[in-house]
Formats: structure tokens, sequence, C-alpha cells
């Protein structure tokens, strides 16, 4: 492993796999099920197998950047969700440690009838800040967003930008020991992706560790220590950012064509 | 190779329990919040069902069908056991789309899930012990003498209920992401509920007919304890236990069911 990090692994992936069962034609009607209650049964159990992860193992140490790279379907998205504990894993082991927040998951689980300020605090303790913590962050969350006297009024007075701005004053102040990034950053105008890069590369100052699934290679180039290329759920290679990203470009056209066949993540 | 082993890191450590409790409090502040802002009426709303849903059923059963109910003026008789029911009632509706409404949410930020339906049960048991002193006052108006009784049956009752439906919501919650109509359905169930259970009628009325089969009803004996206390300032005796057993089923029903059923939400969600 061509890594100079020798601090305290955080996440550790052993040949970790994930399994999904494609079910051509689920019936999730209650109606329907009872109306065609012997088609039901039988075509629910037809089901298929699907890999989206097989024998995976990676370390990522403290402080590290890794970028994860691969055409659509390899599986990176999925093994992000396995880190931040939203997928269940179908064999291996998966240990974590340190408090893993999904970065600009913005605004999830605000709801439009109360108040920023209430929001702003219930989904800083989703992302995983005690109430205290929030409660003291809340200053400067309300100051960063910029949102004055706004912020006591019922989120649904809100314009989009105010919206984003406030789920992003939040997670940019709840500071995560384990930063999982997901191909959001092609979401916002260019001001925004500026921002969000800005609080990433602060992050890492923090010595953050930080998981980066992206589609764009030269942010993987510039942002990680590490690179990690899937292909059909496997690893297919790994190291310096630059090498990683060379062999997945040479071998692009073949991949794409892979992708086709195993269908979207 | 079937053994999965997740290392859960500090699973049951007391940062990660209290994390669970604030997200609940949260939750329950935020819904309590959602019923009552902007309107003056909002609490009056939550005690003003019950009561308008007493004087229709009070005309209906004790002047229409004249039911005996013995000394106690029939509202108060239907009261007394409407209010713990629609705690009940409203916990187990308001919790059926917690996961499925909350998909959003769900697919994007792990947190312990569960506080999702559980939040609904205890914003429910903030209106109902809202509107214990109401029913206070009007046994007060009506001649009653609400004793010390209450202190501590109040707390027994509501933990069995509590625990009843913290089972319950996590059945009903759970097999809705996979089955959606569920919610729909358990609307009408419900209502039927409510008609078996001994809320309009006194207990010893269908106790005659049916016998001990009543108590197969999780409800019957938990509404007649209510009733018992709030009316006759009788404290919960061993009669209580057909609601124990329930509340022991429920919650290890709810228990496994949820704990089967989280992993496939991804899935479906």
């Amino acid at each position: 492993m061509k890594s100079s990090y020798n601090g305290q692994a955080v996440i550790i992936l052993e040949n970790v796999s994930k399994r999904y069962f494609l079910h051509p034609h689920r019936v999730r009607e209650l109606k329907r099920a009872i109306l065609h209650l012997p088609t039901f049964l039988k075509t629910n159990r037809a089901r298929q197998p699907f890999w989206a992860l097989r024998d995976v193992s990676l370390t990522i140490r403290r402080g590290e950047s890794v970028g994860i790279i691969g055409p659509n379907g390899a599986g990176k998205s999925t093994l992000l969700r396995i880190v931040s504990r939203l997928a269940p894993l179908t064999k291996g082991k998966l240990s974590v440690r340190g408090r893993v927040s999904p970065l600009l998951e913005l605004g999830a689980g605000f709801h439009a009838q109360i108040s920023g300020r209430d929001n702003a605090v219930l989904n800083a303790v989703l992302l995983g800040l005690s109430r205290k913590e929030a409660q003291e962050k809340l200053p400067e969350i309300v100051e960063f967003s910029e949102l004055g006297n706004f912020i006591d009024q019922p989120m649904r007075t809100y314009s989009s930008g105010m919206y984003v701005r406030l789920g992003f004053a939040v997670a940019v102040h709840v500071k995560p020991e384990i930063l999982l990034v997901d191909e959001v950053l092609a979401v916002g105008d260019a001001d925004f992706q500026r921002k969000c890069f800005d609080h990433i590369e602060k992050l890492r100052q923090s010595k953050a560790t930080i998981v980066l699934v992206s589609h764009d290679l030269e942010n993987v180039k510039r942002f990680c220590d590490r690179a990690v290329l899937l292909n059909h759920g496997a690893i297919a290679a790994e190291g310096e950012p630059q090498e990683v990203v060379d062999e997945y470009l040479s071998s692009h056209f073949e991949f794409s064509a892979g992708a086709q066949e195993a269908g979207d993540e | 190779m079937r053994a999965v082993s997740v290392a859960a890191p500090r699973r049951f450590d007391l940062s990660q329990l209290a994390r669970t409790w604030e997200l609940l409090l949260l939750l329950t502040v935020r819904d309590v919040k959602l019923r009552y802002e902007g309107t003056i009426l909002g609490f009056l709303w939550t005690l003003a069902k019950p009561l308008l849903l007493a004087l229709v059923f009070s005309f209906a059963l004790s002047r229409v069908l004249r039911i005996d109910v013995g000394d106690a003026p029939y509202v108060l008789f239907l009261l007394s056991a409407l209010f713990p029911w629609t705690w009940f009632q409203s916990s187990i509706q308001f919790s059926a789309g917690s996961f499925s409404n909350n998909a959003a949410l769900l697919k994007k930020v792990y947190f312990p899930r569960f506080v999702l339906p559980f939040s609904a049960v205890t914003s429910q048991l903030i209106h109902f012990l809202l509107s214990i002193p109401i029913l206070a006052l009007l046994l007060l108006a009506a001649g009653y003498r609400p004793g010390p009784e209450w202190l501590l049956g109040v707390p027994v009752l509501m933990a069995i209920q509590l625990l009843m439906l913290a089972g319950a919501v996590l059945l009903v919650a759970s097999f809705n992401v996979f089955l959606r109509d569920l919610e729909h359905l358990v609307e009408v169930l419900m209502l039927l509920w409510l008609y078996v259970t001994p809320i309009l009628y006194p207990l010893s009325l269908v106790k005659e007919r049916v016998g001990a089969i009543i108590y197969l009803n999780p409800m019957a004996s938990l509404i007649q304890a209510w009733r018992d206390l709030f009316l006759y300032d009788q404290l919960p005796g061993v009669d209580i236990w057909p609601a124990l057993v329930f509340a022991v089923i429920a919650l290890v029903a709810g228990s496994i069911a949820f704990k089967t059923l989280e992993g496939q939400f991804e899935i479906v969600l």
C-alpha cells in the first residue's frame, strides 16, 4: 500500500461483499398481492442476486484523503453507504472508529413548518453532534448562513438559496472525524462548489479523514493522497491518485462497456 | 462464509444512548410544536376532538340506546376511557408512516431509526398528559374527588401503555415500509378496535355475554384500569395482567420485526 500515513486505522473493511437482489416483478401493493396471490408468491421468489461489492478489503488511516473512482455501477456509492452504516453488508467485516458524517446531505430532515433555528439544531444532532454542542454552535451557524432575522421564521418562507445556505452552515459546523463525500460537488453553482472545496480543504488540514467518491478525476488528483479504482464491485487498482487515474483512463472504454451490463448503482 | 460480523463501534456506550435520547426529545418537541405553533386553538382542538366525540356518543348511546353505566354521568364515564384510547390510537396512526414518509432522511443519515416512530408515541403522550387536568376539572365539577391514587396509578398505567405502544409502533411502522397500504388499513382497524374495546360501554356488559374472551383484546383490561382509576380512584390490581402480557408480546414482536426488516429498508425506500 503506497501510503505515507501511519496513523491509526479508522476505517477497516475486510473482505466486504454486498449482495442485492433484483426483483423484476416485485409487487408492493396489498391489492395486487391479494388479487394475484399465486403469481405474487411465484414472482416474489424469482429474484436474481447481484453483487455490488465483492471481497473488498481496504484500510483507511486517520487524516488520509482517499478518492474512490470507477465507472457507473462499479460499487462506489455502495461502498460509501456501507461505511456510513446506511447499508448492511452481506459478508465480511467492517469497523469504523470516529464520528462519520456525510457531507452536504443538505437539509436532511428539515421541516418546512418550524423555524430555521429549530431545524438547524435537529439537523446538527442528526449529523452527529450532541444537543449541547449544537446549541453552542448555533450562533456561528446563524452567522455563517447569513439568514439574519429569518432564522426564527418557519422554513416554508425560505427561498431555495436560503434553504441550502442553512443546510450548508450546519454541515460545516458539524466537524466530522470522518467525512464521506458522494459526488454532490456536481450540484450547485460555481460559488457554492468553491465553498464546498474550501470546507473540505479546511477539514483536511484539521486532520479529518476524507473519503471522496467522484467522477471528477481532477478533483481526486488535487484532493486525495490515495485513490482506489473500483470495477464490477472489486478493487481494480489502488495507490497514487495520478497512477490510478491513468490506469482508469487507459482502460475506460472496456469498463464502460461492462458497466452497461452491471446496471446502475 | 455466511458469517457476518459487523464490529459496531461503541454501540452501547453512553454517548450513543444520550444521543438517541436527545434525538427523541428534539423530535417530540418538534411534533408538539407543529401541533400548537401559530394556533391558539391548537391545544384546544386536541381536547375538543374527544370532547365532541364524547357528546356524539353520549347522545347516541346513553340517550338512544340507553346503555347502563352505573351512577357515573355517561360523558365522564366515556372520557375516562376515551382520553387514554386517543393516545393509543393516534400514536399508532401517526407512527405508521414514520419510516416510509422519512425516506429522504433514512437514506442519507444514519441514526437510531426507532426514534422516529417512538417520537409519535411520546408527542401523543404529551397531549394525553395535558388532557388529564381537564378530566380532573370535569370530575370535580360533577362532584367527584380525584384522589392521591392518581399519582401512583397514572405513571404505572402509563408505563404499561408506553411499552405496549413501543412494540406496536415498531411493528406497524416497519411493515408499512414494505406494504404502504397498511397505513390505511390501520385507520379502519383502529375504528373497529375502538368498538370492541369497553370504551363506549362498561366491561361488565360484554363480560356477561362473551366471557373471558374479552381479555384477548390487549386494550380491554388496560382501558378498564384507566377508567377505574379516573372514576373511582381505584389502583390497578391483578386484573391488569392481560395488558402486561400483551405489552411484553408487542415489545418482543416489534423488536424482532424492526431488527429483521431494518436491513431491508435501503432496498425499498
